[in-house]
């Protein structure tokens, strides 16, 4: 079968001292471009710092209808790779071809405004994530009718208790339909039944054919859901053949990671302890 | 670090056919021969992408909707204020400049010139200001959701737009008032309010892709703009200007805009090769914002 989404050699390569820098003064640039003016014209610029490979050479197609877990632990890549599929950020190196409609959802309630109400940021919030006005209206009762916040519509969302305001929020995106859905962490919202009710949302999404890729460090919610699952360490991407094995090594890295910290803490406490004793 | 290397992992090239797909998809989806979202490293200069900005005008139509209702929902005046800024200022300089420095206004009433040169001046300067800080304060939304990014500081354009075109209804009754003939010099405003919006899209882009990176455009802007008023002819006639220095003035594209737009209304002669002279400007500066704006686009998310 033909994939729907095809990546190939993904790098996103990030400069250390352009990140702990990140709003560099008008008063360099212009020294900067004063004191050596033709430095624009050198190819490698970044020389200077300290590369950070958030990824690299990733490679993975995706076919219509999978629901794709990515794992891995904070750090690893995860939400960079989300971010270049959804084209927030551009990548450094890489191709990727996509062949439908993308909606994202890295963040619940992205564009909120607290002072609207709950109706109109329905609106608001939908056109954000791509919705057009007849789609929104069309699907309105549905979306209200999923965040059960009906009574409240008519309140500006500041008023809403956390709960409330997540609610609306994923039960916009919820409704939404690309072809391609792209999830980062958003499972997290809202009390047991909430979740089991997004969780059969994602199901029922799959169902129609459409694509889900989706980051979280639920394993439970992985495996329940996943039918494929990737792999991300330190920027490079792995895949076994089934998502049990991939989650059990997630779960071997965390385990050894956190093993090795409790070692260094060890440490440190018995080096603080010797010369008192 | 040492962690386990599974046997059974593998860098992960390409997935082999006939994987174990456990659930395989109960419709058969229809794909189109050629991708709709191709993804590639940046390039050095592109264009804006016009069509990709109309496909998202609802957006932008929800954007500019969701800063007019805030602002009703958070002041008490609401829409008077919108007013109530270019009537404030001119009673200020009428009052200063009018009746204190009696600063010549030909054949118009001082208050009336005034205010002609006050409500694009408003507009401008709001609109400058305002998109130049719209990037950073779609900060969240940058980072979270793919948009053409052009429309936060063209939405924050045309909420002033609005703004300048409800606080024209005060310019109407002074009209009105003064007994001004209206003639069909007229039928240019419109262009002329194009001319201007284009002129504050131009700057409000360039400021808000540099304010994204160098955060001293903030700072720097409110002195630039003070100096603007000052260089441009809003409370005083350009007939103040000393010939030989009219050259220099006209290179200010804003000095050709609100002298056409004075004229327009007021029926006061024209200074075409000003008025040429301010759109060429304009045009140019229009062109090279879009391509600064499009360089610094991709960095907005990694570094805002």
């Amino acid at each position: 079968m033909k994939p729907i989404v095809t990546v190939r050699n993904l790098s996103k390569t990030y400069h250390i001292g352009q990140l702990r820098n990140s709003n560099p003064s008008l008063r360099d640039a212009l020294v900067g471009a004063i004191s050596s003016p033709l430095s624009f014209l050198r190819a490698h610029r970044h020389d200077n710092y300290t590369r950070l490979h958030a990824l690299q050479d990733v490679s993975f197609d995706v076919e219509p209808g999978e629901v794709v877990g990515i794992i891995g632990r904070n750090g690893a890549g995860k939400s960079t790779l989300l971010k270049i599929l959804a084209r927030i950020v551009k990548p450094t190196s890489g191709e990727v071809d996509i062949y439908g409609r993308v909606g994202s959802l890295l963040q619940v309630g992205t564009g909120f405004h607290p002072d609207l109400t709950g109706r109109e940021n329905i609106f608001l919030n939908g056109a954000i994530l791509g919705m057009t006005s007849t789609e929104i209206r069309r699907k309105f009762d549905k979306i209200v009718a999923f965040s059960e916040v009906s009574r409240f519509l008519d309140t500006a969302v500041k008023y809403y208790s956390s709960g409330m305001y997540l609610r609306l929020a994923f039960a916009i995106a919820a409704h939404l339909e690309p072809e391609v859905l792209l999830l980062d962490e958003v499972l997290a919202v809202g009390d047991e039944s909430f979740q089991e009710k997004c969780r059969a949302k994602i199901k029922s999404v799959s169902r129609d054919g459409r694509t889900v890729l989706f980051v979280s460090h639920d394993m439970r919610a992985i495996a329940d859901l996943c039918g494929r699952v990737l792999l991300i360490r330190e920027g490079r991407l792995y895949e076994g053949s089934d998502p049990q094995s991939m989650i059990a090594e997630y779960l071997n890295e965390v385990a050894t990671a956190e093993a090795h910290q409790a070692s260094l803490l060890t440490n440190t406490n018995e080096s603080v302890a010797s010369p008192s004793v | 670090m040492a962690i386990s290397e599974n046997a059974s992992l593998r860098v992960s090239r390409q997935r082999e056919s006939g994987g174990e797909l456990s659930e395989s998809p109960d419709q058969q989806v229809s794909l189109p021969a050629k991708p709709l979202i191709k993804i590639r490293a940046s390039k050095r200069w592109t264009a804006l992408d016009l069509r990709e900005i109309w496909t998202h005008r609802e957006l932008l139509y929800f954007l500019v909707l969701r800063d007019l209702k805030v602002r009703y929902k958070q002041t008490v005046l609401g829409v008077s204020w919108v007013v109530l800024q270019p009537v404030l200022m001119t009673l200020v300089f009428a009052v200063f400049l009018g009746k204190i420095a009696r600063v010549p206004s030909g054949n118009v009433p001082y208050v009336l010139f005034l205010y002609s040169g006050l409500l694009p001046w408003t507009f401008f300067t709001n609109a400058v200001s305002s998109s130049s800080h719209s990037l950073i304060a779609s900060a969240p939304m940058i980072t979270k959701v793919y948009f053409p990014r052009s429309l936060v500081p063209l939405a924050a354009v045309l909420v002033r737009l609005s703004d300048f075109l409800a606080a024209s209804v005060i310019l109407f009754v002074l009209m009105v008032y003064y007994g001004r003939a209206f003639t069909s010099a007229m039928l240019l405003v419109p262009f002329l309010i194009l001319h201007l919006t284009l002129l504050a899209l131009s700057l409000g882009l360039l400021f808000a892709a540099l304010n994204v990176k160098y955060r001293d455009i903030g700072t720097v802007l409110p002195v630039l703009l003070q100096l603007w008023l000052f260089t441009s002819p809003v409370i005083y006639s350009t007939t103040l200007v000393p010939e030989s220095w009219k050259w220099v003035y006209e290179l200010n594209p804003l000095s050709g805009i609100i002298s056409g737009f004075r004229a327009a209304l007021l029926n006061v002669g024209f200074d075409w090769r000003g008025l040429l002279i301010s759109l060429s400007i304009t045009l140019v500066l229009l062109v090279y914002a879009t391509f600064v704006f499009k360089r610094m686009e991709d960095e907005f998310a990694d570094i805002v």
